[in-house]
């Protein structure tokens, strides 16, 4: 049944549940957690990219004062990461706990010390001595794939954990008679979410029960359980996993990883709980990376810039092991299905490779390679201007998916419900001031300056669910998210959901539904998630599908307790249930508001009184649902950027000076919080496009190993950002939600490469960026070939 | 081990101590004081902002001893009688955390902002707090609710 009356809640900008407790110093993170008897573990780690393990000296360091005990490879032979995805012709890897005979990159574990405390085992683990056998390593695509390269794995046939393929019926034809075609090749650097709080988990192993419990930085507090179960052959029934508090995740918490097994397995071997916070320098080359693809790309398209077919040939670097739950496949997948994006193609042949390297294992980052299929086509349209003297802008709105194309299938066989992507730019355009920008440009280049304007489009599948991840090939099909809704006697209610809030303020949306649908005040309702004890199973939070999902979830519990609500308070005023109204804080007669009940006295009946209760009804007010959003194939969320930018001539530094993004996520439940992602996730996404990337020498060692390699956006490279909403609702998910938490990070960087582009557009040469990042030596090259010097960065 | 005497949020707290003990480890282990976090133990992210004497240090780049005979606020000193501090108040307000990790760090450094420099614009606002490195709300909501901190902090003046 639906709720009764106006919401109180869904769109309203409430301030956030959890600040209180954060702003306090309050918040409990897993550092934060140390039992009794904790111990401290320390991972010694490999620095050669790939080598055999000829052996480990340990003595030194297992008589050290203070530890306990160390670890090698073989104390945990018995277990391993193995994530397998069912796509014909996958190539199996084994992820060791510990390293066995073999390292595949640098930072592979090799040894674990566990100590009294963290000095004295990092003390230790200075003392462990590795003879390590230097192999020649693969640290590019073209070197992995390259037929002289000895693959990685045993018994593998060459370095590809997967080859796939696919081209539309009428391919061959439509790009064999296109009058154009434009090519272009286009690189992502490596790099990821890099969460200011780094990895840590506590575990805990109870030898009276045999029962674990393991707290840890994750998103996906239940398949970790999953996947601890599996590499730890103990049924999941012993297994309690909690994220508390996470300081961050954007993908990078959403894995398996072998530290978490390997705190398990200490734990149960020395009867102690086992605690291991990650330091700043693991986190750059044991957690895992992401976004390193390259693209070649082709459009064939008519004399007025029509797309007749579109050709990709995707390689993604997935490092050194397929990684639980997303397996090696993912990225690629992903870049081969989105990389049409917004526009009206028909036609689409599409190869992808997901190459095995000595690097650091790939995982999931905020946009999983939509950011690259963003910049890809974003850029493909941008050169096809180019190529016809057309304007940007205009070379969009003739190839843009409008009102009467939906639902869209796509040439890669998604189906987009809907959208508003015309108008999303249009309005981008006006927010923006596309004229005053322009307007300033030109004073600029007259003054000598640099500066450009670039903009980018595009659709992105959220909420997608089984029929989405069925067709990913990997070994758990998730799905749905479930919430349980418990009313008590004292008329307050408790939701556990099966999601986790690691800032995106699901602890206070989730309220506002449930609130709404059960007329109960804000302050009324406590979320509880993280603890697989308490709620009940379900995926986590990834892939822009929490609030959607979780909501549905939620509304329908509520309304399941609000219907036994209807259904007592019925009986009592001797009405039909069919004539209650749930309003705020009392459930009465439709058309008669002086028949009726407060809730908290309904509640406090309900449970304390039985007697009174009519025939068939239990004492309990609580439901537990699932929601799948069906059918499953996504919810699309569509937006539209535009920047300008200032790049100096003399550095190569480029400054962003203005960015407006107008976003399309359905109706909001809480728009400054949406407003929170869209930013978090420019910013972001801002720091793939100018700073961030894990760069390698030649012999796989990594150069990006602090922030003083590794540049973040701090406040003075952000500029104020402009943002407006148009609200298109899904045809498919309860309340029309679509989800957006990764939206603002797949467009900037086509934006910012497209600013850079038009910066320097007037000066004598062409240049076509086509690589990211674009850090102030890739400008300065581009600079050079535009000025006829050089041949690029 | 080393004698350490240290007043942190107007308390004297005395211990013996590993002289490398970090002022970081000291305040979440020694004395349980868990607000202050830690993210990059090399002095550039600054999750880990405490003042000493009323001026901003990276506590995990501190040694506790060097802060024998000083004194050392947290983020634990800024509310009083259960009410949010007016600056705790204008992050919730705008929307300043997402997390909350790096929120203790970006607190201390603002308060030291209000003490130093209240009347500063966005712009400013924006260098000033360039060291304190926030991965979730792209800053936005921060600069809002640091312009309305230090309003509220000139309103009340308690800036100076």
């Amino acid at each position: 049944m639906a709720a009764d009356q106006a919401p109180r809640y869904f769109g309203a900008r409430v301030a956030r549940r959890q600040d209180d407790r954060l702003l306090r110093g309050d918040g409990r993170y897993v550092a934060d957690i140390s039992p009794a008897g904790v111990l401290a573990a320390k991972f010694v780690r490999s620095d050669e990219a790939h080598a055999v393990v000829a052996g480990i000296d340990i003595e030194a360091a297992s008589v050290a004062e203070g530890v306990k005990e160390v670890f090698v490879g073989e104390d945990f032979a018995d277990n391993e990461i193995r994530c397998v995805s069912s796509y014909a012709g996958f190539q199996e890897s084994a992820q060791p706990i510990l390293a066995l005979d073999r390292v595949r990159h640098v930072g592979e574990a090799l040894a674990m010390v566990v100590a009294d405390n963290e000095y004295v085992a990092e003390d230790a683990a200075e003392l462990v001595v590795a003879d390590l056998e230097p192999l020649p390593a693969a640290v590019d695509i073209d070197t992995a794939l390259d037929v002289g390269c000895a693959p990685l794995h045993p018994g593998w046939r060459d370095n590809a954990f997967v080859r796939r393929r696919a081209t539309t019926y009428g391919f061959n034809e439509a790009s064999s008679s296109a009058p154009h075609r434009v090519s272009i090749e286009l690189h992502n650097g490596r790099h990821s979410g890099v969460p200011i709080e780094t990895r840590a988990c506590v575990a805990e192993h109870d030898p009276g029960t045999g029962r674990f419990r393991l707290h840890t930085t994750t998103q996906i507090p239940h398949l970790i359980r999953a996947g601890l179960s599996w590499a730890l052959g103990v049924p999941e029934s012993l297994i309690q996993v909690i994220a508390p508090d996470v300081g961050g995740g954007f993908g990078i918490k959403a894995q398996l990883y072998p530290e978490e097994v390997a705190c398990c397995l200490a734990a149960r071997r020395l009867s102690r709980p086992v605690k291991w916070v990650e330091d700043r320098r693991e986190h750059f080359v044991a957690a895992h990376h992401s976004r390193e693809h390259r693209h070649s790309v082709t459009g064939y398209f008519d004399d007025d810039g029509t797309i007749l077919a579109l050709e990709a040939d995707i390689a993604v670097d997935m490092g050194a092991y397929s990684v639980f739950p997303w397996t090696a496949t993912m990225d690629g997948g992903m870049a081969m299905g989105i990389l049409p994006g917004p526009y009206r193609i028909h036609e689409y042949s599409v190869s992808s490779t997901s190459v095995c390297t000595n690097k650091t294992p790939y995982g999931a980052y905020r946009g999983v390679a939509r950011p690259a299929a963003c910049f890809s086509i974003e850029r493909l349209m941008d050169q096809i201007a180019r190529h016809l003297g057309v304007d940007r802008v205009e070379i969009r709105n003739r190839n843009l998916l409008a009102d009467g194309d939906y639902p869209w299938r796509s040439p890669s066989g998604l189906i987009y419900d809907s959208g508003s992507l015309v108008e999303s730019l249009d309005a981008v355009l006006a927010l923006g001031d596309l004229e005053g920008l322009l307007k300033r440009q030109a004073d600029a280049r007259t003054a000598g300056r640099l500066v450009g304007v670039g903009l980018a489009v595009f659709t992105e599948q959220t909420a997608h669910t089984t029929q989405e991840f069925k067709q990913r090939g990997v070994p758990i099909v998730f799905g749905y998210e479930t919430a349980k809704v418990r009313l008590d006697a004292s008329g307050t209610a408790v939701v556990s959901a099966s999601i986790h809030d690691h800032g995106q303020g699901l602890e206070t949306t989730l309220a506002q539904v449930a609130a709404d649908r059960l007329g109960l005040d804000l302050e009324q309702i406590r979320v509880e998630y993280g603890d697989t004890e308490q709620v009940a199973y379900g995926a986590g939070t990834f892939a822009s599908r929490s609030a959607v999902l979780a909501g549905g979830a939620v509304t329908k519990a509520a309304d399941a307790v609000a219907d036994t609500l209807r259904q007592v308070a019925a009986h009592m005023l001797e009405a039909a249930p069919e004539d209650m109204v749930v309003e705020t804080g009392r459930v009465s007669v439709a058309g008669s508001p002086s028949q009726f009940l407060e809730t908290t006295e309904l509640c406090r009946l309900i449970y304390q009184r039985p007697e009174r209760l009519p025939e068939g009804v239990e004492p309990h007010l609580e439901a537990s649902r699932t929601y799948d959003a069906h059918p499953g194939t996504g919810a699309y969320t569509n937006a539209a950027h535009l920047a300008s930018v200032e790049i100096d001539p003399l550095t190569g530094k480029t400054r962003v000076l203005s960015y407006a993004v107008v976003e399309d996520c359905g109706p909001m439940i809480n728009p400054t919080i949406v407003e929170g992602q869209i930013f978090g996730g420019v910013a972001q996404g801002v720091g793939s496009a100018l700073f961030e990337e894990f760069l390698y020498d030649e012999a796989g060692q990594p150069l990006s190993t602090t922030f003083a390699d590794y540049l973040v956006p701090v406040m003075s490279d952000i500029p104020d950002f402009q943002v407006a909403h148009l609200q298109t609702p899904s045809p498919h998910t309860i309340g029309g939600l679509k989800g957006m938490g990764e939206g603002g990070a797949i467009a900037p960087g086509a934006v910012i490469a497209s600013a850079v582009e038009d910066a320097l557009s007037h000066l004598v040469g062409t240049v076509t960026v086509d690589r990211l990042p674009l850090t102030p030596e890739r400008v300065l090259g581009y600079i050079d070939a535009a000025n006829g010097n050089g041949t690029g960065p | 081990m080393a004698e350490l005497s240290v007043s942190v949020n107007g308390e004297l707290t005395a211990a013996q101590v590993d002289p490398r003990t970090l002022l970081s480890d000291y305040l979440r282990d020694h004395l349980g004081l868990t607000g202050t976090h830690v993210g990059c133990e090399h002095g550039y992210c600054g999750a880990c902002t405490v003042l000493v004497d009323g001026a901003s240090v990276r506590s995990c780049l501190t040694l506790a001893v060097q802060a024998d005979g000083r004194s050392v606020d947290t983020v634990e000193s800024l509310a009083s009688n259960g009410e949010l501090h007016p600056i705790q108040q204008a992050f919730k307000e705008c929307h300043g955390l997402q997390c909350g990790f790096c929120t203790p760090g970006l607190l201390m450094s603002v308060l030291e902002l209000a003490a130093t420099n209240p009347g500063c614009g966005r712009d400013e606002i924006r260098e000033h707090l360039s060291g304190n490195v926030c991965r979730c709300t792209g800053y936005h909501h921060i600069v809002d609710a640091v312009e309305a901190a230090l309003n509220s902090v000139r309103e009340q003046g308690d800036g100076s």
